[in-house]
């Protein structure tokens, strides 16, 4: 009886490949403009060109890679099919279409209702909508009790109030609809997309896959248990009392502890799995993760540093959120999803070449459809630029920052090079 | 090896199982303690082979079943082989062999 098995439950190479393709154009073309616009960062943090790097990263980079890949580890994960391959693909069309109007609007550097806001956003909630709907659907047909799906289907919550706070943002702007300051809904979107859509999903994902890549058995799930309420309760104050004109401080740094601590246990989670794992020899996808994991503790320092504020550390307005923003979005997302491209991806490459033919031709490793080499190329380029982002953040130096940006914008090609070998891979028979 | 008193066939049968690989950490299903269970009957020509996974969600599950029965038949044409996955006991990291740890690490 073979009951469970996930390959039968894979969706197809169609589905996943092409957002794959498309993130790492994404993380290419935002890293290119980061090169062209690097002084921005040292300067007022809300600019158009920073807008647009962060919405290309983030929806066209990480949402995209995430999407991708959860459509083949949703088997995995719940053990059963995706819902729907054919939404997953008119998802695909919607966010790419919007993010193109988007990011034109933010290049526009006009914080009005523009016709592209509205249609890029439109179409982004769209696909965004499409995205939970078919997640939410193959969660509910899962018998599976993980703490990883809970994980993965509040993130879908959180993924559909960012974009609505977004939205939202922006028309409250033009027509003051409710008489609270923009900078708080936008405080709001920023942390509920961050930590509710991302991190909850990141940690949904990684509490199953961190223990099968490095066969571990004996898991501590009740630190993930309690860092899932944790977190939600953190969230859920922040987001009630976007809409409250006066809030005592007090509110703020409860949710923020609790969030704080709902962090830390992942982090311990993820110590321990580290520290138990039975596979000690890291490969390159591993070790990507594991430098994508401590990037997350520095991220987890920073926002204690986002608390004390700029002036404590003699900084200019908005810096240390650059920081956090730096070290979340291009350390810890970027670094993950690095790592854990060389553990998804193949193996949907190998699988559609190799699959029919195990047993009957030698047939390669998984290992074998990318360079082991440049991905070790782009771990230390990678590594290399956020030192010198932080560098460049920490002492004011643009010409770090120039050096930064360049070593992000070679590890997004060499990156790319492994990609392409992946996707176009010719069958070998050896 | 979970597996006790097997005859010197099915031994021969464990090592034939050994040219599977898990596709991912390239050590043998053997070593990795994935097989449970060998029966070879050679009066009535069936060759049972009873089989688990690290996870219930691994990807590459029905290539290594898959894998199992090709080799076999390979190897056994006169036989009939039945491979079944199995859940019981639940593995776990240390029913890995101390060559497939060595492997694992090399």
């Amino acid at each position: 009886m073979q009951v469970g098995l996930s390959t039968k439950n894979a969706p197809s190479v169609w589905v996943v490949v092409p957002h794959f393709l498309i993130g790492t154009v994404s993380f290419l073309v935002a890293s290119l403009f980061a090169i062209f616009n690097y002084q921005d960062l040292l300067g007022y943090h809300i600019s158009g060109s920073v807008l647009s790097i962060v919405h290309l990263m983030i929806l066209g980079w990480v949402s995209m890679i995430i999407f991708g890949a959860l459509y083949q580890l949703i088997p995995v994960v719940m053990q059963v099919k995706l819902y729907s391959e054919k939404l997953a693909i008119i998802t695909l069309g919607s966010l790419v279409v919007g993010l193109f109007f988007l990011i034109a609007a933010f290049l526009g550097y006009k914080f009005q209702l523009t016709n592209n806001f509205i249609v890029g956003g439109s179409l982004v909630i769209f696909a965004i909508i499409l995205f939970a709907f078919n997640t939410f659907k193959s969660a509910l047909s899962s018998n599976e009790k993980s703490i990883s799906k809970f994980y993965i289907m509040a993130s879908g919550v959180y993924l559909l109030l960012t974009v609505l706070l977004g939205l939202f943002t922006v028309i409250n702007l033009s027509y003051n609809l409710l008489p609270v300051a923009h900078t708080e809904f936008m405080k709001t979107h920023a942390v509920i997309g961050l930590v509710g859509w991302f991190l909850m999903l990141v940690i949904g994902v990684a509490a199953k896959l961190m223990p099968m890549f490095l066969i571990v058995h004996r898991t501590r799930e009740a630190l993930l248990k309690w860092g899932f309420y944790l977190i939600n309760a953190g969230l859920l104050i922040i987001f009630a009392v976007t809409f409250i004109k006066q809030v005592p401080e007090f509110i703020d740094v409860i949710s923020f502890i609790l969030i704080f601590i709902g962090l830390v246990l992942f982090l311990l989670f993820n110590y321990d799995v580290f520290s138990h794992r039975m596979r000690r020899k890291l490969d390159i996808g591993m070790k990507l993760s594991a430098i994508g994991l401590i990037m997350f503790a520095l991220t987890t320092l920073s926002f204690i540093g986002t608390y004390f504020g700029n002036s404590a550390f003699g900084f200019p307005a908005g810096r240390i959120e650059i920081i956090s923003g730096l070290l979340l979005i291009y350390g810890f997302f970027t670094g993950l999803i690095l790592g854990q491209t060389y553990k998804t991806l193949p193996f949907i490459i190998w699988l559609f070449y190799y699959q029919k033919l195990v047993g009957k031709q030698k047939v390669p490793l998984v290992a074998d459809l990318y360079s082991d080499k440049l991905a070790t190329v782009h771990m230390y380029s990678f590594v290399a630029s956020i030192v010198l982002f932080i560098a460049g953040l920490v002492f004011s130096i643009e010409i770090v920052l120039l050096f930064a940006a360049v070593a992000m914008f070679f590890t997004s090609m060499v990156y790319g090079i492994n990609v392409y070998k992946m996707i176009f891979h010719k069958k070998i028979i050896k | 090896m979970i597996q006790e008193n097997i005859t010197e066939e099915e031994a021969k049968v464990y090592e034939v199982l050994k040219q599977v690989p898990d596709p991912e950490v390239a050590v043998n299903i053997v070593d990795l303690g994935l097989i449970y269970k060998v029966l070879k009957n050679d009066k009535a020509k069936t060759l049972d082979v009873d089989v688990t996974l690290s996870t219930p969600g691994c990807p590459v599950g029905d290539t290594i079943i898959q894998h199992i029965q090709t080799v076999l038949e390979n190897t056994y044409p006169e036989h009939a082989v039945l491979v079944d996955l199995v859940w019981e006991p639940q593995w776990n990291p240390d029913m890995i062999s101390d060559d497939g740890r060595a492997e694992l690490n090399a």
